[in-house]
């Protein structure tokens, strides 16, 4: 009787949280399904999942059009993320192994000072960034994204944890055997901390391909800039043409999406463990 | 035998050393691109504030002139309207994004089959392209949009646009806000509320307290350390709303969404004030340290308690 109860209850839940799990994902089951659908069709059937005239034509407007180069933007954004995903592994990985397993004199303080800097909103260096990339000569570059997306001090502070855990006999073990910092790092840190590794990359990738502001205020030439930035153009241009709108859309939430099914448990034990920020 | 004790201390700093020498290499790249990309930014971003730099690029006469901006910023109508509207915002977002995540993560947690899609639903918007998402809500909200539709279908004689309305515009955009960050924080309660101990919970049950008592009494404060540090993290996200508000509505209709952040961008970027919108980021800034600092005190409190 008792189990029965419990079953029912159990069910219940589970209708009414499918309910606002569909809510949540209503609007991308829209935007995909309408990228497939006659641009006529897509505000007279909102709720119609499957188009009944199903035409690939949205997507043949979005990359054949003599107003907008979307193929441009699109790769100017898998390189630039690319190029951002390569250098923080490198970098941020490093530092890491730095701050977590040699002593040198400083190294709380300066560790101390990276994390105060968790607090400064990014808001406020926009301006003073211009100038400097100006200076470096950056500006108008994807290395105006690249580079400060390269100095997170988050994933410093997370791998570092990440590096702390791991045994200090594993290292010592090596150490006898005649091996240097290098050596450990590659061969021992890195493998064993490849979770949270993954966690940094998956996220940095995420952050990347959708970063807006970035290209908004730092890159001015069109052939240059960014998926973010260009389906707002696109959008506004086509303004009337739904469907090559929701092909758009859905062709730059895509490569986001297929990472997240790849790769869910990253993302949610990145979440979970508390490490990463909003 | 001294010798070779004071050998072994010599050759010990010098392995010391080299591990030192080591420890710099190590973190110097990092260190060299932390402060050309956020030490240097921050610490003019201070100096900026209290000069007159306009034209962005240019810096030749530039002058120091005292508390100015902010001088000018207090008593502008506009910058003190796009201050109202951020608190608006966050007064908005804030409480609704932590309740809806809370009794998410809570009803997930109470155990529902296929709990891992229904997870990966509720946290799916958190990763999505906030410009992409905001194309497909315009069409959604917009004129001849379901939703227009729907209001036509309950009877309204003059459907709402609601990104078009001067009332509604700052209020829709703040539901999609939380609808695009509720992710984050949805998951984090749920780790935090995987960790509530079950038998506390059945202890409480067992002395006769309802669900809501056992709620309010045993599952809140267990995951109080939680809330508090996706309270503050809320309060920073809902400041930094620069995209979500660029591409839903530009700032408008008229003024109608037009916050600090994109205050302050407009500012720097298409009045070329430099110096002033930094004050304004100053500001901001200023807001979010007092948050943090009352916040920080609260929980020593709360803690104790």
């Amino acid at each position: 009787m008792r189990t029965k109860q419990q079953l029912a209850v159990k069910w219940m839940l589970t209708v009414v949280m499918l309910i606002l799990g569909i809510a949540c994902i209503y609007p991308f089951l829209f935007m995909v399904s309408s990228s497939f659908k006659p641009s006529g069709d897509v505000l007279s059937t909102p709720l119609q999942l499957i188009p009944k005239n199903f035409t690939l034509r949205n997507f043949d407007t979005l990359f054949n059009n003599q107003y907008y180069d979307f193929f441009r933007w699109y790769w100017n954004t898998i390189v630039m993320t690319g190029l951002t995903l390569l250098l923080k592994l490198l970098v941020i990985t490093i530092t890491a192994y730095g701050f977590a397993k040699i002593k040198f004199p400083g190294r709380d303080a300066i560790f101390l000072v990276l994390l105060a800097a968790l607090m400064i909103p990014s808001d406020i260096m926009i301006m003073p960034r211009y100038i400097i990339f100006k200076q470096l000569h950056i500006l108008n570059t994807m290395w105006s994204l690249i580079l400060p997306a390269a100095v997170d001090v988050y994933f410093v502070f997370l791998l570092r944890q990440a590096f702390v855990a791991v045994p200090e006999a594993l290292s010592e073990a090596a150490r006898i055997d005649g091996c240097g910092h290098v050596t450990i790092y590659r061969r021992i840190i890195f493998p064993l901390c490849m979770p949270q590794i993954s966690t940094m990359l998956l996220f940095s990738f995420v952050w990347s391909w959708n970063d807006y502001m970035g290209p908004y205020l730092y890159i001015s030439d069109i052939n240059k800039q960014m998926i973010s930035v260009g389906i707002k153009l696109f959008a506004s241009g086509q303004a009337q043409d739904y469907g090559a709108q929701m092909a758009g859309t859905t062709l730059v939430l895509v490569p986001v999406i297929f990472a997240f099914f790849l790769c869910q448990k990253y993302f949610v034990e990145g979440i979970t463990s508390g490490a990463v920020k909003g | 035998m001294a010798r070779t004790a004071v050998k072994a201390k010599h050759k010990m700093t010098r392995t010391e050393r080299m591990e030192a020498a080591t420890g710099y290499l190590f973190i110097t790249p990092y260190l060299i691109a932390f402060v050309i990309f956020t030490g240097i930014p921050f610490l003019s971003a201070f100096a900026l504030s209290f000069t007159n730099v306009k034209f962005i690029s240019k810096l030749e006469g530039l002058q120091f002139v005292g508390l100015r901006n902010f001088i000018r910023f207090f008593s502008s109508a506009e910058a003190l309207n796009a201050l109202w509207r951020s608190c608006i915002y966050s007064l908005i977002y804030v409480p609704v994004i932590m309740v809806l995540s809370f009794v998410l993560a809570y009803l997930l947690n109470k155990g529902v089959f296929w709990a891992k899609g229904i997870r990966s639903m509720v946290f799916l918007p958190y990763i999505s392209n906030m410009v992409a998402v905001a194309v497909v809500f315009q069409l959604l909200l917009g004129p001849r949009g379901p939703f227009y539709l729907l209001q036509k279908f309950f009877g309204a004689e003059e459907p709402v646009i609601p990104l078009l309305n001067q009332t509604w515009a700052l209020p829709t955009v703040v539901l999609i806000a939380v609808w695009k960050g509720m992710g984050l924080n949805f998951l984090t309660y749920l780790g935090a509320l995987q960790g509530v101990d079950v038998s506390l919970v059945e202890a409480a049950s067992i002395d006769g307290a309802n669900k809501w008592q056992q709620i309010k009494n045993v599952v809140i404060p267990a995951v109080a350390p939680t809330t508090f540090f996706l309270t503050i993290s809320s309060i920073i996200t809902s400041l930094q709303n620069f995209t979500v508000i660029q591409s839903l509505t530009d700032g408008g209709p008229g003024q109608a969404t037009t916050v600090m952040s994109v205050n302050i961008v407009n500012t720097a970027f298409v009045k070329y004030e430099t110096s002033y919108a930094s004050a304004q980021a100053l500001v901001m800034f200023a807001i979010v340290m007092v948050i943090t600092l009352i916040q920080w005190r609260g929980q020593k409190k709360w803690a104790d308690q």
